[in-house]
């Protein structure tokens, strides 16, 4: 249904559309909050699932963003990105949140806690929807990277895990991850490019 | 202001990091400073921009649970009347479904606004309550049955109420318990599963923080392991980065010395 509805009004209009959809949210509209849900569920859902893992916790982080949605939509500033975009990162956000906190259950003495250090996924999001063919393709450019490149980018997007912590986890240098990174992202960027009409 | 060149190259490395919101917030600032002095930094991040939002779409795809809609919808539109709007909080999903619990339970207060969609409520109460976990039926089981429900539920409703979840350690793989935690009106803990203590020994309750494990109270479980604990922790205590519990002496002890049973980090 997500797919249908995305193919029949296409990229700009379900951006206006969710726009006009929050700025009614703001003023309380309950139709407007489930107008959004039905549009982008799917999306957050499917983020989290592979995020935290196990479907109840991606149910709970569902949960979490659309009543953060709720709460603090008078505060998104549409101008920003689009509503998707902020969907994306609270999504993430909350998502990492959690991986963090079940990460945390090993004894707090073992947690040297003064130097956690882990990413902010609360950078502005310039979300654009991609059709589910361009996702395949996508994938599988990430998929055919090569693994030195694709492993840190998954640890640092999907498992919200710092540089550091990527190095320590593969056992290479600060800088090495940091430019391996890059290249997959840069790969991802050109196929990105390539992918759209 | 433009940077030197060295300064350059390695932030121009940062960019791609930075457009995916992988960067720890000690290194944006740096980032964000040079991006505006910078305009082949700004440009490489326009083209990166949109890699961040493929990157959430091109995972496995998943329609949630049907039956999840109505769940999540009516929790917002229960909790949203039970706090007539704060824009502020930070509502764990939990609070809303206890919060549905306490209108079901007759805590008429919010029923004013709720007499249209009572009906539909009560129906989606029901799917809601078998969908509900164990612990957020024990809170709002705790919450009804105490003798002064009205200070608990000062906290749970604080708009600065943050969740705190415990799990049981290796002296104890049963028990578990939830903290909420708001600076402003104090902490609440709820825990099952505790083990009996032998004689002469209590469980301690403690805010970890970076400096040392602060003493928030002891902690005494009825017969069946079960804690329901409301401390008033308003004032100078500072901020937890983990809340623990750990079995002392009868009357305490001033910094932890016995087994850890229960512990978890704040977010």
């Amino acid at each position: 249904m997500w797919l249908a509805v995305l193919a029949t009004i296409g990229d700009a209009s379900v951006a206006d559309a969710d726009r006009r959809a929050l700025q009614r949210t703001v003023r309380g509209d309950h139709d407007a909050l489930a107008e959004v849900y039905d549009r982008h569920a799917r999306l957050v859902y499917s983020l989290a699932l592979r995020i935290v893992g196990r479907q109840p916790d991606a149910e709970d982080v569902l949960q979490e963003v659309f009543t953060q949605v709720w709460r603090q939509a008078s505060r998104y500033d549409t101008s920003r990105g689009t509503v998707a975009g902020w969907l994306v990162m609270l999504t993430r956000s909350r998502a990492l949140d959690r991986l963090r906190r079940e990460r945390a259950e090993v004894p707090a003495a073992d947690i040297d806690w003064a130097s956690v250090d882990v990413v902010d996924p609360e950078t502005a999001v310039d979300l654009q929807l991609v059709t589910a063919e361009q996702a395949a393709r996508l994938r599988l450019v990430l998929e055919a990277l090569p693994e030195a490149q694709r492993v840190p980018l998954e640890l640092g997007y999907y498992d919200g895990l710092s540089q550091s912590a990527i190095a320590a986890r593969l056992g290479v240098p600060l800088g090495t991850v940091k430019t391996r990174m890059r290249q997959a992202l840069l790969r991802l960027r050109d196929a990105l490019a390539e992918a759209r009409p | 202001m433009s940077a030197a060149p060295r300064d350059h190259d390695a932030l121009r490395e940062q960019i791609a990091l930075y457009a995916i919101g992988a960067l720890p917030a000690s290194e944006r600032s740096a980032v964000e400073s040079h991006l505006r002095g910078c305009a082949e930094c700004a440009a490489e991040l326009a083209t990166l921009g949109p890699v961040s939002g493929a990157l959430a779409q091109i995972v496995p795809q998943h329609d949630p649970p049907a039956a999840l809609r109505a769940r999540i919808l009516s929790s917002i539109a229960a909790s949203d009347r039970a706090s007539a709007r704060r824009p502020t909080a930070a509502w764990a999903p939990w609070l809303a479904a206890a919060a549905m619990l306490a209108v079901a339970a007759g805590a008429g207060l919010y029923a004013a606004g709720l007499r249209e969609r009572v009906r539909t409520l009560q129906a989606q109460l029901r799917v809601a309550l078998d969908r509900v976990a164990d612990g957020e039926r024990r809170v709002a089981v705790a919450l009804r049955n105490a003798a002064d429900a009205e200070a608990p539920l000062a906290v749970l409703v604080a708009p600065d109420v943050r969740r705190i979840d415990l799990a049981g350690q290796p002296v104890a793989p049963r028990a578990s318990a939830r903290a909420f935690w708001s600076r402003s009106r104090g902490v609440v803990l709820t825990a099952t599963n505790l083990p009996a203590l032998p004689p002469g020994r209590t469980y301690q309750l403690w805010f970890v923080t970076p400096q040392a494990p602060i003493s928030i109270g002891l902690v005494k479980p009825d017969a069946n392991g079960s804690v329901r604990r409301l401390v008033d922790t308003r004032g100078d205590f500072p901020e937890p980065v983990a809340v623990a519990v750990t079995i002392e002496p009868d009357g305490g002890a001033p910094a932890p010395t016995g087994d850890k049973y229960l512990v978890g980090a704040a977010q």
